[in-house]
């Protein structure tokens, strides 16, 4: 699987030239970066949110305020140093809080502290394309993270859904690289955790 | 090492963001735990599945993001002329004949605002007020985005929106009537920076001295626009050659630039030629109200 993960290092240096490129105005620059993280950042802003509406109205603000910084407020040094990918998610990120406030949660409440003692499966045995072709756990699975606590919902979006690498959680979050680990692990038992509610209840629901 | 504690480690190890100690050491215990090796399986399945549960923003997203950011350029034919126009939701921003290509208008327009570019259609509203502007009409200020220009742009800009079609006004005239009466280099900087020639018809301003001056396109396309306004070119370069810069009426005693519209009603046998305002003022003639020659008397 280790091949399909597209975080990391390899796309660094493109997103830096990316970078350079809006910055100096070039042709078609900016229409190539809102195209290559208009997904990304609708998943993550929907994800935090789960409102649609406001999820398109953080990412157009986000692009704006990205546009507006890379154009008129960053010298080149300071574009160069960017890493652009985070850097896009944390301003999509604090949109989201700002909006969030207003729903009364909190994305900042720390991880509750979950271990049910067993160390057994992080996710339950479904077969890749078991899910896509069955409907009904593939529902399951959204119905699950739909539920998940604002944190840990976003840290399986971030490295799941965005397969972005520690270090740019880290720089996206502003929490440690051995922190979102640990954050990383409790959030795929807590992942587990509502699939297996789920399907319980799923199956009162059908008096099996 | 723990169970717990290798678990928290095979998600970074799936990516390769750990040190080879902690990896061999995991790979290690992999090897004797049946239970964290299914664990490893499953997040792998897992992983591969994820990106497939990415929700997708609506189509128009990017097209809105795009519009509302950058300015949008298109081109057409007019009369012989490749017309480029750039324009963004509150209006014209720049109107070009001499770009080479899609490029080279575009790198012009960086050059003048430090903004990119995108194609997109012109409207019909800022396509027509662009066709009116190069037959002479006057455009309304609506149908202009003056953002990114100084105060002083925006000033001198405005202000020869209201020289008629057909006359022509000096620098010094126009340096006067944004009431900076020695910025007239100042203006002229303007002028040769218009990002909107036609539609502010910086073609009718010209020297104090004669003569129809600098233009973006050439002299002699100010002269063929200026003359396809009506404005009597020839009256004027004959006018200078003599060193006269206003006309007056022996009837009314009124005196004007020689392009107003006034002063080319004043019959051959009326006319008196000035050199200068003083001149006119010293012979009792009053300034034309319409033209407001004395204003150029810097
Ligand atoms: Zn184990
Ligand atoms: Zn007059």
């Amino acid at each position: 699987m280790r091949s399909t993960w597209t975080g990391g290092t390899a796309l660094t240096a493109d997103s830096e030239q990316l970078a350079l490129a809006v910055h100096e105005s070039r042709d078609g620059a900016f229409e190539r970066l809102v195209a290559r993280f208009e997904t990304s950042l609708f998943n993550y802003a929907n994800r935090l949110l789960q409102s649609p509406l406001d999820a398109q109205e953080v990412v157009q603000d986000a692009f704006v305020r990205a546009h507006h910084a890379l154009t008129s407020q960053y010298d080149g040094r300071r574009v160069r140093e960017l890493a652009l990918k985070p850097w896009l998610f944390r301003i999509a990120r604090n949109l989201s809080l700002n909006r969030r406030r207003g729903h009364n949660h909190d994305l900042e409440r720390p991880l509750s502290e979950f271990d049910d003692g067993r160390i057994g499966p992080l996710v339950p045995a479904i077969s890749v394309t078991g899910i896509v072709e069955a409907r009904e756990e593939r529902d399951a699975l959204e119905r699950a993270i739909e539920s998940l606590p604002d944190d840990a919902r976003e840290l399986i979006v971030l490295r799941f859904m965005e397969e972005m690498s520690y270090q740019e959680i880290a720089k996206c979050t502003g929490q440690t690289e051995s922190a979102l680990r640990g954050r990383v692990f409790r959030s795929l038992k807590l992942l587990r955790a509502a699939l297996s509610e789920g399907e319980a209840q799923s199956c009162n629901a059908e008096t099996c | 090492m723990q169970c717990r504690n290798v678990l928290t480690h095979i998600d970074a190890m799936r990516t390769d963001e750990i040190d080879s100690q902690d990896r061999d050491r995991i790979r290690q215990h992999l090897d004797d735990c049946p239970s964290c090796e299914e664990s490893v399986t499953d997040l792998e399945g897992f992983a591969a599945l994820a990106r497939s549960l990415r929700h997708s923003p609506s189509e128009s997203l990017a097209e809105r993001v795009c519009s509302s950011v950058l300015d949008s350029y298109d081109s057409f034919d007019l009369d012989g002329d490749r017309v480029w126009v750039a324009f963004s939701s509150a209006g014209l921003r720049m109107v070009d004949i001499a770009a080479a290509d899609e490029s080279d208008f575009r790198e012009r327009y960086r050059k003048r605002f430090g903004r990119e570019l995108r194609r997109a259609p012109i409207p019909e509203n800022c396509r027509k007020s662009v066709e009116a502007a190069m037959l002479g009409l006057p455009i309304g200020l609506d149908a202009i985005d003056f953002s990114g220009l100084t105060e002083f742009e925006r000033d001198v800009l405005t202000t020869i929106r209201k020289i008629p079609r057909g006359e022509v006004r000096p620098y010094a005239w126009v340096a006067r009537a944004v009431r900076r009466p020695r910025a007239i280099r100042a203006v002229g900087n303007v002028m040769a920076n218009n990002p909107m020639p036609f539609v502010l018809p910086c073609h009718r301003v010209v020297p104090s001295s004669g003569g129809v001056g600098n233009y973006a396109f050439g002299p002699d396309r100010k002269r063929r626009v200026l003359r396809s306004e009506g404005a009597p070119i020839e009256l004027l370069d004959s006018l200078a050659r003599e060193g006269v810069r206003f006309v007056g009426s022996a009837t009314t005693r009124i005196y004007c630039f020689p392009s107003c519209r006034d002063a080319r009603r004043i019959r051959e046998e009326n006319r008196v030629p000035f050199r200068s305002a003083e001149d006119a003022a010293r012979k009792g003639f009053r300034a034309c109200l319409r033209c407001m020659p004395e204003t150029a008397s810097a």
